[in-house]
């Protein structure tokens, strides 16, 4: 038996019809969740030790926990916003193991005793909507989903929902307002959605990846699932590598096992022949890692101690040639494209954040401008009124730490002193 | 509502000193308890908490980040602490924030001088500018939203207030949030003009400039005016406000919030009526007639020749041919003067305040306040007349509706009681609001919906800011003060009318004639063909025009006293504005007319003195003087 979970049935002939699914077992786990009942299957999921791939790494089981015991109508809400920079795992498991996905949402829903589940797509997502939404049909047709499922008395309606293209529709409760056809803006919490989410009712949102891991732990069993990975990090991830590597792609690797170095040659090393300089461990929100991260293993707690976290999986590698402050530019920009303006730190901060690296980056800002900004970014940090607005500081800052030179030499210089070298020797 | 008992509250800290607050209460007014300033820009007393705008982050012990007070609920011995340099470095930081894209031209904006912007940029605020950014995202200025108020989306912060409001107070959602991130604005549908009757709450909690009355923008600075709480004269409901005054003239009306009746909000019907009360073409000297002309007199004269009049005309034709009309616009204490005059010193059963008659009154009609609407387990209103008679009553309605999830039905006047009996709850208390012309209906209703378990109360709306307080004190043909039986046989304001056509009333004292009056078919001749006719007014009109002797009489802005509102509620009101002219307030005259004529008012003639005057001879009225309802009991 492999060890893979997510990627096993890679290869085979027609996965993304409902035929070829059910060729390789497919919701045959539906079935026997079912046979388990809801409490069994809560029971596998904490065995499991599975942890959200959203980016926060909840534990799965905990958060189904939180619901409160009588209190119905239950919604789960499966996040499909994938928006993150660097981050294409979801679209990978959609367009190629779209039933997987299906079947692990049927489960969740039935674990949960949710009649109503919905799965909320990026907007940018067209063809992977289109696809979801036939397989949807296709397993509402073969009894699996829509009423009585599998003749169980159980009905489950399954809703493909498409975003309008905001990255802050992924944070969940902005995801809930987005469904609920208001404003993409987080909600204030408490309530959590667990308590109050969908229409006011109790709700749970779990990730794309996580939620096709179920077919498995329901199947083998969440021990078997844990022992995949080490204790503190159960189970097997995918991991999206991309940057400046020679084979860019998603690789589900073992947690705690498997070291960025793995990955990196994985994906074929760096590319031209250059050399590696950092990498981005989680997408773009989280902090850099230097060449002296590179043996970390995909461990919660060994990436956490180096200052920096695995988000959702999307490892960017940077070679040799890279302007660190040319990058932390695009991504504060990105974020000040998307940060919503419900509070003032992001809305204000981001905006005042990227003119002084744009000024940074064009050789302009002075000394004292570098200065602000590592200020401006502490009053952004832990003020925000969610995530987003903290996280897009995070990788400016730990950039400049990391290298500091790199940020200083282009104070007053003129021009971007890392690719346009004063000297051009060639 | 009962305070919460000392076991039930929480001990917390507040930089140290220790407060006792009742469990899920705010931070922030933990800490305004405390006496501890946190400052706010999104957070507002009447709005569910947001938490976007930061301002008001303090720390928790224990809690690594810095938490909203705003939207923070307390636990059992929590230290805050508000002014660490961790608050403090942020404060400045988020002030930069909001600077980042803020006009910084204060003296053009017409909120400089209140607006909390500027005010804790002064009190907190890094002090000086490090930015190097040479350009801001620019917005619209000076949009026009409707006819009443302008909005500068480059001086807008974000806040959320006029947004929520919209949602939360009127349920309209005219404003709504636009764009995202730095390009977020607020802004009206497709800019298409706002419609609702409340707009002018806008500007106000609107803790910027922008948004701004059309009547009031860069007409004058705060420091400009003086304040008077006082309440509003346009309907009977009595909304508690502030007449701001700029030397002699009203700037503008603001809320004053008393929750038993306005809970903040004023409409704009009643907000802009203001203007009126600057109308220029006063009545500004005593007139009389001397040898058949009329023509500037002193007060005194005029007093003396009214009184003179008077008691010829009474000694010729007797009391029955003489009439008193005032109006539903006078203070309680004039009403009550005013019907010593007709009844005590003139000795008339003439005497009344409206054009229409009365219908038979019961205590039951006014038994519900309005805050208790909120309380009832459902709510019935009987056709559109009591919302466009006082139309801050909608506001209570939707917040029943909406926060206390009580059940409102408006229904059609002649709705039939069985069908509607169908539709209430079977237990609990059921409030009906009525206005007072079908009062008939709603007597019907109550009886036939009151069961063993189902307690109805009544909400009668009436029309003239102390139309109530006329009533209660018997300016009326059929009742004396507080609503005993008077003499039969007296006439009411049309019958006085037309008596005085075919001269059967010889003479007429008219306090107040008010516009509806004085458009009456006949009022002119009736006013005309009386030999004596005695006009207070603050305006000319069809009564001074025919007048024999003229008095000039003050507006509502310019008087001391107390008006009665529609649930019975006795409230003050104070001179916001000096009149221009020197002559005494309109209580002295009508004493002085009633002691020029031998009546002893035995009492000074001012506010204070004639209330206590009037609460011993109207028990219903004594201990109301602080703001509190007449409740009427059986009897009347
Ligand atoms: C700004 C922001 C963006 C996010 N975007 C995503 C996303 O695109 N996909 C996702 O699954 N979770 C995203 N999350 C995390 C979700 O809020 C939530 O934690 C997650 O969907 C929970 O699922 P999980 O427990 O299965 O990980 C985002 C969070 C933030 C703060
Ligand atoms: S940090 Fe604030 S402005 Fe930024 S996305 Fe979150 S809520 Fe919106
Ligand atoms: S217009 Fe005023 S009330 Fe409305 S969001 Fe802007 S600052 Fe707040
Ligand atoms: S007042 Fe608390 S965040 Fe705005």
């Amino acid at each position: 038996m492999s060890d893979l979970v997510l990627t096993r049935h890679q290869g085979a002939p027609g996965l993304t019809a409902l035929a070829g699914y059910e060729q390789v077992g497919g919701y045959r786990s539906l079935r026997r969740a079912i046979e388990m009942g809801p409490e069994a299957i809560a029971a596998e999921v904490k065995a499991s030790g599975l942890r959200g791939r959203g980016g926060a790494a909840f534990p799965t089981a905990t958060k189904w926990s939180f619901l409160p015991k009588d209190s119905f109508p239950r919604y789960l809400c499966v996040n499909a916003d994938e928006s993150e920079p660097g981050c294409f795992k979801d679209r990978v498991l959609m367009e190629e193991y779209p039933h997987q996905l299906l079947e692990g949402v049927l489960i969740a829903a039935f674990a949960l005793q949710v009649n109503h589940a919905f799965i909320y797509i990026r907007g940018e997502y067209r063809s992977q909507r289109e696809l979801l939404e036939r397989a949807v049909q296709e397993a509402r047709q073969a009894g699996y989903g829509g009423p009585n499922v599998l003749g169980s008395g159980w009905d489950c309606e399954l809703m493909v929902h498409g975003g309008a293209g905001a990255y802050i529709c992924g944070e969940e409760t902005a995801l809930l307002d987005s469904l609920e056809g208001r404003r993409g803006q987080p909600r204030l919490k408490p309530p959590f959605p667990a308590v109050k989410g969908l229409y006011g009712q109790p709700t749970v949102v779990n990730n794309v990846e996580t939620l096709s891991n179920l077919p498995f732990i329901v199947a083998e069993g969440g021990a078997r699932y844990a022992a995949l990975g080490t204790e503190a990090s159960p189970g097997t991830r995918l991991f999206c590598v991309s940057g400046h590597v020679e084979r860019p792609g998603t690789f589900e690797v073992p947690m705690g096992k498997t070291t960025f170095r793995d990955l990196l040659e994985m994906a074929g090393g760096v590319w031209r022949g250059r050399q590696f300089k950092a990498m981005q461990p989680g997408g773009g929100s989280m902090q850099i890692l230097g060449p002296q991260h590179l043996d970390l293993p995909l461990d919660f707690k060994a990436v956490a101690d180096a200052g920096s976290s695995l988000g959702a999986g999307a490892l960017v590698i940077m070679d040799d040639s890279t302007c660190l402050v040319n990058v932390a530019m695009r991504l504060v920009d990105f974020y000040r494209h998307e940060s919503c303006g419900k509070c003032v730190p992001c809305r204000e901060g981001t905006y005042f954040e990227s003119e002084l690296m744009h000024r940074l980056e064009a050789g302009l800002a002075t000394k004292a401008e570098l200065t602000n900004l590592a200020d401006i970014c502490a009053n952004m940090d832990g003020r925000c009124f969610c995530p987003l607005g903290d996280t897009a500081t995070w990788f400016v800052m730990s950039a400049y730490r990391m290298f500091p030179e790199e940020f200083e030499s282009h104070c007053g210089a003129g021009r971007c002193p890392v690719r346009e070298p004063l000297a051009v020797a060639v | 509502m009962a305070e919460t008992a000392a076991a039930e509250l929480v001990t917390v800290s507040v930089d140290d000193r220790m407060v006792q607050v009742a469990p899920g209460t705010l931070v922030w007014d933990a800490c305004e308890k405390a006496g501890v300033f946190v400052p706010v820009y999104c957070a507002h007393k009447k709005l569910e908490p947001v938490a976007v705008c930061r301002m008001c982050l303090v720390e928790v012990e224990g809690v690594p980040k810095l938490q909203p007070a705003c939207a923070t609920r307390v636990a059992p011995n929590m230290v805050i602490r508000t002014a660490t340099e961790q608050v403090r470095k942020f404060r400045d930081g988020n002030l930069e924030f909001l600077l980042v894209n803020h006009p910084l031209d204060c003296p053009v904006c017409d909120r400089g001088g209140e607006c909390d912007l500027q005010d804790f940029t002064q009190r907190y605020g890094p002090g000086r500018s490090r930015t190097s950014i040479t350009e801001k995202v620019h917005f619209d200025k000076a949009i026009p939203l409707s006819d009443k108020i302008y909005l500068d989306q480059e001086r807008c912060i974000l806040c959320w207030r006029c947004v929520r409001y919209y949602e939360e107070i009127t349920g309209e959602r005219e404003i709504v949030l636009q764009e995202r991130g730095v390009h977020t604005v607020v802004d009206t549908f497709e800019r298409r003009p706002l419609q609702s009757q409340f707009q002018g709450n806008l500007p106000e909690i609107c803790p910027v400039g922008a948004l701004t009355h059309a009547k009031y923008r860069f007409r004058a600075r705060p420091w400009d005016l003086r304040r008077t709480a006082s309440v509003c004269s346009h309907c009977s409901f009595g909304c508690n406000i502030f007449v701001d005054a700029r030397e002699d003239q009203v700037a503008r009306y603001a809320s004053n919030d008393n929750p038993e009746v306005d809970d903040s909000w004023l409409c704009d019907r009643g907000r802009y009526s203001f203007p009126e009360m600057n109308r220029s073409g006063r009545v500004s000297t005593p007139e009389a007639r001397v040898g058949g002309v009329r023509q500037p007199v002193s007060h005194r004269e005029a007093i003396e020749r009214a009184c003179g009049g008077l008691l010829r005309v009474r000694s010729e034709y007797g009391p029955e041919a003489m009439g008193v009309i005032g109006s539903a616009r006078l203070t309680n204490e004039e009403a009550f003067a005013l019907q010593w005059l007709a009844r005590d010193v003139i000795r008339t059963k003439n005497l009344d305040h409206r054009l229409g008659k009365l219908d038979k009154l019961a205590p039951e009609d006014f038994a519900l306040s309005i805050a208790e609407i909120e309380e009832c387990d459902a709510v019935v209103v009987l056709g559109e007349k009591p919302e466009a008679a006082a139309p801050v009553l909608t506001l209570r309605l939707f917040k029943a509706e909406q926060k206390r999830r009580r059940k409102v039905s408006r229904v059609a006047v002649d709705s039939d009681p069985a069908s509607l009996a169908g539709q209430l709850p079977a237990n609990g208390r059921i409030g009906v609001v009525v206005h007072q012309q079908d009062v008939a209906v709603a007597r019907k209703l109550r009886a036939e919906l009151t069961t063993s378990t189902r307690q109805v109360q009544v909400l009668s709306i009436l029309d003239q800011v102390n139309e109530r307080g006329c009533q209660d004190l018997g300016l009326l043909p059929e009742w004396l003060p507080g609503y005993r039986p008077a003499p039969a046989g007296g006439m009411g304001t049309r019958e006085m009318l037309q008596a005085a056509t075919s001269g059967k009333l010889r003479a007429l004292v008219l306090i107040d004639p008010w516009a509806e009056l004085e458009a009456e078919p006949g009022f002119r001749e009736a006013v005309a063909n009386v030999d004596l006719a005695v006009v207070l007014a603050a305006w000319p009109g069809v009564a001074t025009s025919e007048a024999d002797v003229i008095l000039p009489g003050r507006t509502l802005v310019e008087k001391a006293g107390t008006v009665t509102n529609t649930e019975g509620r006795v409230q003050r009101i104070r001179p916001g504005v000096e009149p221009k002219l020197a002559f005494p307030p309109d209580l002295r005259s009508i004493v002085e007319l009633g002691r020029g004529m031998g009546g002893d008012f035995g009492s000074q003639p001012l506010a204070g003195p004639v209330f206590k005057r009037l609460a011993e001879s109207v028990p219903a009225y004594s201990g109301t003087q602080g703001g509190l309802r007449a409740i009427w009991r059986a009897g009347i």
